[in-house]
């Protein structure tokens, strides 16, 4: 068992513009009402950057953004891990519709956004972050691996980490294939010991076989949960947003699942 | 000297291509387009070779001697489409 302590929150998704509208909703004090997700670009990268970023780097940096705010934290002063399970999905439908037509020219913006870990490039980028980095894919897992990833991270090196997690459509005929339903992001920024600002612990438990995973009670947050891998992570959230201890179970790989245990602080 | 048509059309070129963040209007025919004026950067240059290749038939390449006088502003780039356009 690892046990990490949340100094700061960053949410984006359908109708969660952030962590302070979003917690309310997903403490169940304020009613869930869907709407298109709020993307902009971050008034953190220069102007070159700005403009090539597409809608993976726009959602990941506002979370993490929010997130080092939250924590009133230098955005310079963690390692970070990143995780998606598509990465720039846009992107791959625009390079495949380049090189399914002649000339196969493919535009050296999108090729330079191609790789998975772009988002992390803008990051170190808008941050001027020299500190290490990891981009994790692992399809409907992705989250829990980089919550797992992350919580080792902290253990291991004694390190602050931010984990940013974020997902978005595919545009047809993709999306017929791989079915993601709305742009989603979120980040948490987590430290290996008790601060005058950590919110909540969290023990994160790799437990082999199968369990009943943790669903959200809301019918819109749970059809959200299900439709993003990154909002796996909304049953975490939302027990945070309460702030209240909760036993919570998110499956993993191969029948496995994580084991988390939120405590406020 | 005021942009000529040919420019007001590669200038929205650049614009649309680039995703910049001003009006094709507002790119002086005779400043920088690399570093400072514009403030393009060498991906910029790229795409934007690849985007006049597509409009225009003209192939810019990187190891052109003549890069730094060519993409020096707009009118000489303009200057040099239009001498080798198909």
């Amino acid at each position: 068992m690892m046990r990490v302590y949340v100094e700061g929150i960053g949410l984006l998704g359908p109708g969660l513009d952030g962590w302070l509208t979003g917690r309310a909703v997903l403490a169940g004090e304020a009613a869930y009402v869907a709407a298109p997700t709020n993307l902009r670009a971050s008034d953190m990268l220069p102007a070159a950057e700005r403009r090539r970023a597409g809608v993976p780097i726009k959602l990941a940096l506002a979370v993490g953004q929010e997130a080092f705010l939250h924590a009133a934290r230098e955005t310079k002063s963690a390692s970070t891990v990143f995780t998606s399970s598509g990465g720039d999905n846009d992107n791959v439908h625009a390079i495949n519709n380049i090189l399914a037509t002649a000339p196969r020219e493919v535009s050296p913006t999108r090729f330079h956004n191609s790789v998975h870990n772009a988002a992390a490039g803008y990051w170190c980028i808008a941050a001027g972050s020299h500190e290490p980095s990891t981009s994790l894919c692992a399809y409907d897992a992705s989250f829990p691996a980089g919550l797992l990833e992350s919580a080792t991270q902290v253990t291991v090196d004694d390190a602050v980490v931010v984990l940013i997690a974020y997902d978005h459509p595919y545009p047809e005929p993709l999306n017929a294939v791989r079915p993601i339903s709305a742009a989603f992001g979120t980040a948490l920024i987590l430290t290996p010991r008790q601060t005058e600002k950590s919110l909540a612990s969290i023990e994160v438990e790799f437990v082999s076989g199968n369990a009943q995973e943790t669903t959200m009670q809301d019918a819109g947050l749970e059809a959200l949960r299900c439709g993003v891998p990154a909002a796996r992570a909304l049953p975490l959230l939302a027990a945070l947003a309460g702030g209240k201890e909760a036993q919570l179970s998110i499956a993993y790989f191969s029948d496995n699942h994580l084991s988390v245990r939120v405590k406020p602080c | 000297m005021a942009a000529s048509a040919q420019e007001k059309e590669l200038a929205q070129l650049i614009v649309t291509s680039l995703n910049l963040e001003v009006s094709a209007d507002e790119i002086d025919p005779e400043a920088a387009l690399y570093g400072e004026g514009l403030g393009l950067d060498s991906i910029d240059i790229l795409e934007l070779s690849l985007a006049i290749s597509k409009t225009y038939g003209v192939q810019l390449k990187s190891d052109d001697a003549d890069n730094n006088k060519i993409f020096s502003s707009l009118r000489n780039l303009n200057a040099h489409i239009q001498q080798h356009r198909a």
